[in-house]
């Protein structure tokens, strides 16, 4: 199996890119003029929902044959601007040229018509539908024949020709892997063999040789005269990959770089925009060896016998990639999804199983994934919102309670720096990094045993995240065990005591002291036992 | 996986089928029924057909064969209607008063105009009624009970200004032709049912339309995603309930001799009963065609047997409320034992 040779991935100018002239500039350049035959040219795109502008004049283009990285922190305005390209957000104002003619905006369709399509990272395949006809059906007319045999027929024929033949054609969506989701959606993205193919974070669940995968079928579309526009903040694979990138912080272009004209310190500081976003806390020294949790052997859906311990005054991370078993594991130890474990102790005392209820009891305090569906009633106000898990259903609610919790409130909203017009401010009308806040505030103060975070930091801005890190670190020299779950590995190499690695629902690797390094996270994040490298090329990949 | 070469068209070697996965998986028709949760109405009409012949071996007879057929079948046509508005995501609280006015709207126009024009109006009218909610649904973007709450008054108030009480033109020939039999021991109205869920599954099943429908109620912002017009799907499933309908209501209209504009009142809530009966998803994109068809005929039933039985005929709503939920409820409870067992054993 010889995959093409891929450009050295710091090479001098735009090696396939014919078009564009050799640059040499830095990549903070401001965009340069887009070159006549240009197959794709956004100018001054703007997307605003409500008071809020997700993208405020994103400016860039793309020629033919070349693979354009999109790049940004959370929250920058990537995703935003690739779904406007693929037609399934309508941009507030600005153009889009693709080949020549204006693009018609707001519809999918129309965008697959001109050749552009679009995968996305988790959104647009039905679960309930076999692979066979996510492939099929957004093609063609509605009121038309169709045959699960004959689609069926071309799934499989599609897949082979992509080399997936392990994926079955007549599975249903939602029982596949996450990564295997991810082929499906690429794979049906590439099936119109697209002229301007998006891959909005595809990569995000691949395994490497998946990601290798991606490559070559990129390199085959690019050689063909396709685009690729490839979001993404994993710094390796764009280093291999892109041609050319623009950096978009906080919805603006941030800069523009060139394939080898850059390095991954420069392009973190121009995506952060400050050196402070490299600051992290210290964890704190530990004093006591007193466990807050441990359980041995806990089985779920999704988790094959975890085993683990927590101190008191313990940070311990948990890494890995989506879907192999981390937020199973919080949801299982708070009692949000039903477990059994061999022995399972908090605080000491033997617990058999737990539910939510009794978790709280117990000393456990959990903040989930998804804030606003399941961390926050965004219809009732801060205060409530705050006091949610330590309202008992007969004791005062509303202002009364309020009043008599003034106290507390205030100390936490200060103690976060929550910026709020007060605690009857309704907790949907705060701005995500607030909410989070809201979140994670609820468990302060209120003696814990134990603490399980689900990616607290995601989608919230710098500021945000530091008054968080503080925060949790304040906690641990109180005592409480942190069990953090992080999709930031640099989270959880600078802020850790210990950090546990989850592979397909088992933990594959514990990391202390000098083991703990990024590549070590990400390498047993992949399954590979070694060390691991995301930066250099294919071969060690292998 | 060869060195750079432009993507390769679909003339490689056709590709070797999927190796075989565990029990058959996905590979028959069994597996698309027990996922459209179809297996435990299907197994629960078998219980309770054997149970109804053992009381009520008379069943079998021609005369008994044919009442009971003309009893279920606008109740299982009704239930299809409340099934495509439930696959797409919705609930439809105005199928009774559609049903009532498709109903007196037939009976009436058989006095003055030919069969088949009666018929196409009530359709038409069953059709009109689906499309006026399904706009509201889908593109005013309202939520479907409280719309078609709303559209039930209307419907059930036009039904009572067309006709205000039981009357209209149905006449001996109709009754025959829906509600007689065509062979003995095959009731005619057996068969119209029949005719109607087969062009009903090849509609949902065979052509794209009809997976749209079972998407757009399985994840809508996906299916937008993918470029679908998913705001029209959610139109048309609401039309084609609406015709559904209409079917269930001359039906009705032809099985009882007359037209009457409350005759579609109790076919609410037996609908949805029959929909939840059969196993479907009331968040959409799940639910089978056979599996709805028998549980309207256990549903339909249950009245009859508890009078041959020998017992007050008030407590059929008890026992199908035992049916639904026990039907409904062991699925939920195997699974939990699974569960456990899976647990204990590991």
């Amino acid at each position: 199996m010889s995959t093409p040779t891929p450009a050295p991935p710091i090479a001098t100018g735009a090696s396939t890119a014919s078009a564009s002239a050799p640059q040499t500039a830095p990549p903070d350049a401001r965009p340069a003029a887009p070159p006549a035959d240009a197959l794709l040219v956004a100018t001054d795109l703007v997307k605003s929902y409500g008071p809020v502008k997700a993208v405020q004049g994103v400016t860039f283009h793309c020629n033919p044959g070349e693979v354009l990285a999109l790049v940004g922190e959370n929250g920058a305005g990537k995703s935003t601007v690739a779904k406007m390209l693929a037609g399934a957000v309508t941009p507030t104002s600005g153009t889009i040229i693709v080949g020549g003619e204006p693009l018609a905006s707001g519809s999918v369709k129309q965008s697959r018509l001109s050749g552009v399509r679009c995968a996305f990272q988790e959104l647009a395949l039905v679960p309930d539908w076999t692979v066979a006809e996510n492939l099929s059906l957004p093609d063609g007319a509605p009121l038309r024949g169709f045959s699960q045999k004959k689609s069926v027929a071309a799934a499989s024929a599609l897949l082979s020709a992509f080399d997936l033949p392990h994926i079955d054609p007549r599975a249903a969506v939602g029982t596949l892997s996450l990564a295997d989701r991810q082929l499906v959606e690429i794979a049906r993205a590439l099936a119109g063999k697209p002229r301007l193919l998006i891959l909005d974070e595809a990569s995000s669940a691949l395994t490497p040789p998946g990601v290798q995968w991606l490559f070559t079928r990129i390199r085959e579309l690019t050689a063909a005269g396709g685009s690729v526009i490839y979001v993404s903040h994993r710094l390796g694979e764009i280093a291999e990959i892109a041609d050319r990138g623009t950096v978009l912080r906080d919805g603006q272009v941030a800069g523009e770089f060139v394939r080898g004209g850059w390095t991954d310190d420069e392009l973190i500081s121009l995506m952060a925009g400050r050196e402070a976003e490299r600051f992290f806390p210290d964890p704190p020294e530990r004093t006591t060896d007193a466990v807050a949790l441990s359980v041995t052997e806990l089985r779920s859906e999704g988790l094959d016998g975890v085993s683990l311990s927590l101190g008191a005054g313990e940070i311990l991370g948990i890494g890995g990639l989506q879907g192999h078993g981390q937020a199973e594991l919080l949801r299982a130890l708070f009692g949000a999804a039903p477990a059994v474990a061999d022995e399972w102790t908090i605080a000491g005392r033997r617990i058999k199983g737990t539910t939510p209820v009794r978790s709280v009891r117990h000393g456990l305090g959990y903040v989930p994934e998804d804030r606003k569906r399941e961390g926050l009633a965004l219809e009732m106000s801060v205060g409530e919102n705050l006091l949610a898990p330590w309202l008992k259903a007969y004791q005062l609610g509303g202002r009364p309670r309020l009043a008599m919790e003034r106290g507390w409130i205030d100390g936490i909203l200060s103690a976060l720096s929550v910026r709020t017009r007060g605690s009857n401010e309704l907790a949907g009308s705060l701005s995500g990094g607030n909410q989070q806040k809201l979140v994670f505030g609820r468990w302060m103060d209120r003696s814990r045993t134990v603490i399980l975070l689900h990616d607290p930091t995601r989608g919230i801005d710098v500021r945000a995240k530091q008054e968080l890190y503080g925060a949790i670190v304040d906690l641990a020299k109180q005592g409480v065990g942190i069990l953090w779950f992080s999709t930031e590995v640099e989270e959880l190499v600078h802020v850790c005591h210990r950090v546990v690695v989850l592979y397909q629902g088992k933990v594959a690797d514990e990391l202390t002291g000098g083991r703990l390094t990024a590549d070590a996270i990400v390498g047993a994040a992949v399954g590979s036992t070694g060390s691991i490298s995301l930066t250099t090329d294919e071969e060690d990949l292998r | 996986m060869t060195a750079i070469s432009p993507p390769r068209a679909p003339s490689t070697p056709p590709p070797p089928p999927p190796p075989p996965r565990r029990r058959g998986w996905n590979s028959t028709g069994l597996t698309r029924l027990r996922r459209e949760g179809a297996i435990a109405p299907i197994a629960a009409f078998a219980v309770f057909f054997v149970v109804y012949v053992i009381i009520n071996p008379e069943l079998l007879t021609r005369f008994q064969l044919q009442t009971a057929s003309n009893l279920v079948v606008p109740l299982a046509l009704v239930a299809l209607g409340q099934l495509v508005v439930v696959l797409v995501g919705g609930i439809d609280i105005s199928i009774g008063a559609v049903m009532s006015l498709c109903n007196v709207v037939f009976a009436t126009q058989l006095l003055t105009l030919p069969v088949p024009v009666a018929i196409l109006l009530a359709v038409l009218v069953g059709l009109g009624c689906g499309l006026f909610n399904g706009f509201l649904v889908a593109y005013a973007g309202l939520p479907a009970i409280a719309v078609t709450l709303a559209s039930a008054f209307i419907f059930g108030s036009l039904a009572r200004e067309v006709l205000d009480r039981p009357g209209g033109g149905v006449t001996k020939e109709i009754y025959l032709a829906t509600s007689g039999e065509l062979l003995p021991f095959v009731p005619v109205a057996l068969v119209w049912l029949a005719v109607i869920a087969v062009g009903l599954w090849l509609l949902l099943q065979r052509t794209a339309l009809g997976r749209h429908i079972y998407g757009v109620g399985s994840n809508m912002e996906s299916v937008r995603a993918a470029g679908i017009n998913a705001r029209l799907t959610k139109l048309l499933a609401f039309g084609l309930a609406g015709v559904l309908t209409s079917f269930g209501a001359m039906m009705l209209a032809s099985s009882t001799v007359t037209g009457d504009p409350r005759s579609g009142d109790p076919y609410l809530l037996s609908s949805i009963a029959a929909v939840a009966l059969a196993g479907a998803a009331f968040t959409g994109g799940r639910g089978s065609i056979i599996g709805t068809i028998l549980a309207a005929c256990t549903l339909g039933l249950i009245g009859n047997l508890l009078f041959f039985a020998g017992v007050n005929s008030y407590w059929q709503y008890v026992i199908s409320a035992l049916i639904i939920v026990a039907v409904v409820g062991l699925p939920v409870v195997w699974r939990r034992v699974a569960f456990r067992v899976k647990g204990i054993r590991s």
